[in-house]
């Protein structure tokens, strides 16, 4: 009997730590994969960690990380502590409500938090731009920057602010714990409270000042939902670049990180760890803290320093942060927000190399939740590059600035077709940027007819083997297609009709799940044999299953432009339009082109790539891949972009969606 | 004695609203071992702490060697504490919490007297092995504080304090955390150490026998007051108020009336006494210590009694005795069953007459005695008064 129970908590216990581990071994074992798949296993490589060193997308967000954890741990430790220390010594009343409300921000749902300080720092921004007109009006010896917006220092404000209740906790219970009379003994052995401080509660509290600090940079390091809301467009934390990343795929250049992410993590506790249980083994003799800096201190000039450094640190964090959230005025540089392993980076090393213009490049996760960025006005980029529904929309709203083609020579590159589309006829506001379509890919090791039709994502034949898109455009626009409705219908009828189609698949049970980017995954692994996505990335499927095809049903599918263009008031439009330029070139087209595979809008580019392709890669383009990246005329004419609909249509859209119930 | 070293002026202190010091007066002579002595609450602490820098007070002066210094931090002054548990720094060991002082000490540079230079290391080393030497903790200087036992902890203590070389040594209840037979050695040490250094000596404590082995002069507070200052003879003799007169040993405290001098009524008995002064047939308060009552056969008796309670204490029996309902605890070397009626007899040397005081009423009826509430007693909790 007893016997028995002890198997089962230790099977229990196996099982916890199973779950608990299992998920991250598969991740460091599947980043030291030569493919890029994440479920078939195609041998060891270390290629992913060579490229993660070489992405410099990942390498700057690790940068931009390490840097403000590290500074945000600093200011919170410090700060942190001696907070602590003023808690500690009010009476018991105060302490407690203190310390609740030193608790609050802990329990608080981060994405409250997140959007509170970006909500703050807007109107705080707002505030300066009018403080400073009038500033700089009334007095000509310091010119403060107007205009403010979130990046770095926002970033680091918001990380110290939720670091320092960390620190407040670890250190408060060492105060406790420390005999009241300790700091009294000191000052009555000839100490100054500042000598006190150093001499005697430090190395008190020291173990609650490194578990603080250490708990304080985990967060930082970990922290991605209030980043995501106070980083703006100028700054990218690893969590966020991950995030953005996972958008289009885990590719295994996130496990390689991820791998050493957690190897880092794992390294620092271990370190920890060892040294409390040396320090508890041997209670050796701690060297007493540095007695040259208290020192120096106390001597007369010593004093007047300490009283002035208190105020210059405290003048220089303000006068950083202002710099720093201003500094991207200063700075030639170009905001640019696309979507995740959407260019080649070479490109941007290239630009920056041509231009002395630095550019943070961020990405975001579809049309829609980049609309809300800008709406929100925590998305503070010059260029983005939305697709041709959106452009029209956002051209609606008046959210758009004209662009200077004056600047922007490479525009004639552009090939005639893809000018003075539907959505800026007058070709005022867009530069393309690359076109694409989307198909059915299909396994044809299990599905052994070819498909031409979109009846495959309706037929009860492949029930339980097909993937459709989670997102309510495509997937009407796939049932819309086949019942031979324009995809921008506006007709109920025909609008119910198309759900009705997709409502009885799925009570069928035709749809094994409706998806995004874990297509990927599930097409590659052969655990689906049905699917619909664009065309590019079917190649890169492909590259991992050569099982898979893909097809344009002949009833016509949609195609979609992505496009350049400018926001209003961007505040760095001359290098909006340099950038623009230089993407359009017919060099930048290509090597993009080659890297997503999605197709150049640059006619020069349409046409050199076969062999441009053959001369990188030694072997001739296969013409049926070229005409997946560039859909040939006849097919494009089967083809139809989507367009703004109106919003009682989209408001059927979402209701229809709702019903759905996915 | 000799000459004045502090003065304590007219010192208010209250913490929320609540008076902890009520204009207190004192000096206190050079060379002097001085005891505030009082139950928790009463003032002795922050007194300590005021003269120490901790506690500024709200009123008053303090007064060093005729300077005035309220707004001198404790580093400068030339006073240094005992705390109570200590106050030991752990991550230092013995050595160098001895040392801690010596090593915050300046001077002026003997080759640029312009500058301030530290003390030579060797004479930290030398002072430090002195005071280890004399506090009998000889080749203890490597050790881990929390590896020490409590009376060494407690040497330590002394040593990091003394090393210093203080006009003045406050000592907050320091025997307070050690067992009784500890706390007796330790009470020779302290005055033997006393003696030897030549300083004075401000202890506080709660406890009045430790008051009345080691002090040259008492100062019995309550509620922020000084309720009598004497040596420990005068105190204990010749109490000035229920107060004190209960707080010191035990006394039996009887309302009577001072029919004229050396003549004492209680219970409508007259009893010569010594004392006088009193206006005639004023009412007074009459103690009369345990010890000095005799049990004589009934018809011999002053008063006459039934024993209620017998208790063995070793070297006598302390008897309750009910005289018409106000209880008297009597010590005496003969035994006395419970229920027995006994009469007693006082000599004129063992009255105390004293004058009425807001005590009077409050103190010296035994009614409730017992052993148990003898012991809670004796375990009083930290003072409030330093709590913030």
């Amino acid at each position: 009997m007893k016997r028995q129970r002890r198997t089962a908590s230790r099977v229990l216990m196996a099982l916890v730590f199973l779950f608990l581990y299992a998920p991250i071994f598969l991740l460091i074992i599947f980043s030291f994969n030569r493919g890029n798949s994440n479920t078939v296993w195609t041998g060891f490589s270390l290629d992913w960690y060579r490229s993660l060193f070489q992405n410099r997308l990942i390498m700057r967000s690790v940068y931009t990380t390490l840097l403000v954890s590290l500074l945000a741990t600093a200011i919170a430790t410090v700060a942190g502590t001696f907070a602590a220390i003023g808690f500690y010594s009010l009476r018991r009343r105060s302490r407690t409500v203190l310390n609740t409300v030193n608790s609050i921000p802990m329990m608080n749902a981060d994405i409250v938090t997140g959007v509170a300080m970006c909500l703050f720092f807007v109107a705080f921004f707002t505030f300066w731009g009018d403080f400073s007109v009038w500033f700089n009006g009334v007095q000509h010896v310091v010119v403060l920057p107007g205009r403010l917006t979130l990046g770095f220092g926002t970033l680091l404000i918001a990380h110290v602010t939720f670091n320092i209740p960390y620190v407040i906790l670890s250190v408060g219970p060492k105060l406790r714990q420390m005999d009241k009379n300790l700091v009294d003994a000191a000052q009555d052995l000839g100490c100054t409270w500042m000598q006190a401080f150093w001499k005697v509660i430090l190395p008190e509290i020291k173990p609650g000042i490194a578990s603080g600090a250490l708990t304080a940079f985990t967060m930082s390091v970990d922290d991605f939902i209030i980043s995501y809301f106070t980083a703006g467009s100028s700054s990218s934390t690893l969590a966020m670049t991950i995030y953005g990343m996972t958008k289009k795929r885990v590719t295994p250049e996130i496990n390689a990180v991820s791998t050493l992410l957690f190897i880092t993590v794992l390294f620092l506790l271990v370190i920890v760890n060892l040294r409390e249980a040396r320090a508890e083994r041997s209670g050796a003799e701690r060297r007493p803290v540095s007695r040259k800096l208290t020192q120096l201190l106390d001597t007369p000039r010593g004093r007047v320093f300490r009283r002035g450094a208190a105020v210059v640190l405290a003048a220089s964090f303000l006068a950083a942060v202002v710099l720093l959230t201003g500094a991207t005025n200063a700075q030639p540089m170009v905001n640019v927000c696309s979507w995740g392993e959407y260019i080649d980076e070479d490109l941007i090393t290239q630009f920056e190399e041509e231009t002395g213009i630095v550019v943070n490049y961020q990405t975001a996760e579809s049309n829609e939740a980049l609309y809300s960025l800008l709406k929100s006005g925590a998305g503070d980029y010059d260029v983005v590059v939305p697709s041709d529904y959106m452009i029209s929309q956002l051209i609606e709203e008046d959210m758009l600035s004209e662009l200077d083609y004056g600047q922007i020579p490479n525009y004639a590159l552009i090939s005639q077709r893809f000018k003075g589309l539907t959505y800026d006829p007058q070709e005022r506001y867009t530069v393309p940027y690359a076109w694409g379509t989307v198909g059915i890919i299909y396994n044809t090791s299990m599905i052994a007819e070819p498909i031409t039709s979109w009846s495959a994502l309706f037929d009860s034949k492949y029930a339980g083997n097909v993937l459709m898109f989670r997102n309510s455009r495509d997937a009407m626009a796939t049932a819309l297609s086949y019942l031979g409705y324009s995809l921008n219908t506006t007709v109920e009828t025909e609008l119910r009709e198309a759900f009705q189609l997709l409502k009885d698949a799925k009570n069928r049970g035709v749809y094994q799940s409706f998806v995004m980017d874990e297509i990927f995954q599930k097409l590659e692994g052969g655990n689906a044999a049905i699917g619909v996505y664009y065309a590019g990335d079917y190649l890169t499927m492909q590259e991992n299953n050569e099982d898979l095809a893909f097809v344009i049903p002949e009833e016509g599918s949609n195609w979609f432009m992505d496009a350049m263009c400018v926001l209003k008031d961007a505040p760095h439009y001359d290098e909006a339009m340099a950038w623009i330029n230089f993407i359009a070139s017919t060099e930048a087209n290509l090597a993009n082109m080659d890297y997503i595979w999605y197709a150049s809008p640059n006619q020069e580019a349409l046409e050199q790539y076969p062999a441009y392709y053959e001369e990188l890669y030694g072997e001739p383009l296969d013409p049926e891949t070229y005409d997946i990246i560039a859909a040939p005329p006849e097919i494009l004419e089967r083809c139809e972009a989507y367009l703004v609909l109106p919003p009682e249509t989209r408001k059927l859209y979402t209701d229809l969606w709702t019903e759905l119930g996915i | 004695m000799s000459k004045e070293l502090i003065r304590l002026r007219d010192l208010c202190m209250a913490y929320d609203d609540e008076l902890v010091l009520d204009h207190l007066n004192l000096y206190i002579n050079d060379k002097e071992f001085l005891t505030l002595l009082g139950p928790s609450g009463c003032g002795k602490t922050t007194t300590l702490r005021i003269i120490g820098g901790f506690t500024t007070p709200g009123s008053g002066d303090v007064l060093f060697d005729g300077v005035r210094i309220n707004d001198v931090p404790p580093y400068k002054r030339q006073i240094n504490t005992v705390f109570q548990k200590y106050a030991l720094f752990p991550h230092l060991n013995v050595f160098e919490n001895i040392a801690f002082g010596l090593r915050m000490q300046r001077r002026a540079d003997p080759a640029d007297p312009k500058r301030k230079t530290k003390l030579p290391e060797e004479e930290i080393r030398r002072r430090v092995l002195e005071m280890l030497e004399a506090v009998s903790l000889k080749g203890f200087e490597n050790r881990r504080t929390d590896a020490l036992s409590g009376g060494q902890q407690q040497r330590v203590a002394i040593a990091r304090a003394l090393v210093n070389r203080p006009k003045v040594l406050l000592l907050d209840e320091p025997l307070g955390a050690l067992d009784l037979k500890l706390r007796k050695d330790m009470q020779i040490e302290l005055k033997r150490i006393q003696q030897q250094v030549g300083i004075t000596f401000i202890y506080v404590t709660h406890d009045q026998e430790e008051a009345l082995t080691m002090s040259d002069t008492i100062v019995v507070m309550d509620k922020g007051t000084i309720q009598q200052i004497g040596t420990p003879e005068d105190i204990y003799n010749e109490p000035k108020n229920a107060f004190v007169a209960d707080f010191i040993g035990e006394s039996n405290i009887i309302d009577g009336v001072m029919l004229r001098d050396q003549l004492v009524q209680m219970y409508g008995r007259q009893f010569p006494c010594l004392d006088g002064g009193f206006a005639e047939n004023e009412p007074v308060d009459v103690v009369i210590r345990p010890e000095d009552i005799d049990i004589v056969p009934v018809e011999q008796g002053q008063l006459t009694g039934v024993v209620t309670n017998v208790t063995f204490k070793g070297m006598q029996y302390d008897i309750i005795v009910d005289f018409r309902g106000f209880k008297w605890l009597i010590q005496t070397t003969d035994h006395s069953p419970v229920g027995a009626r006994i009469g007693i007899k006082i000599d004129p040397d063992g009255i105390h007459v004293m004058k009425k005081s807001r005590y009077s009423g409050m103190y010296g009826d035994y009614s409730s005695f017992s052993d148990e509430y003898d012991e809670l007693d004796a375990v009083e909790p930290e003072e409030g008064g330093d709590e913030t």
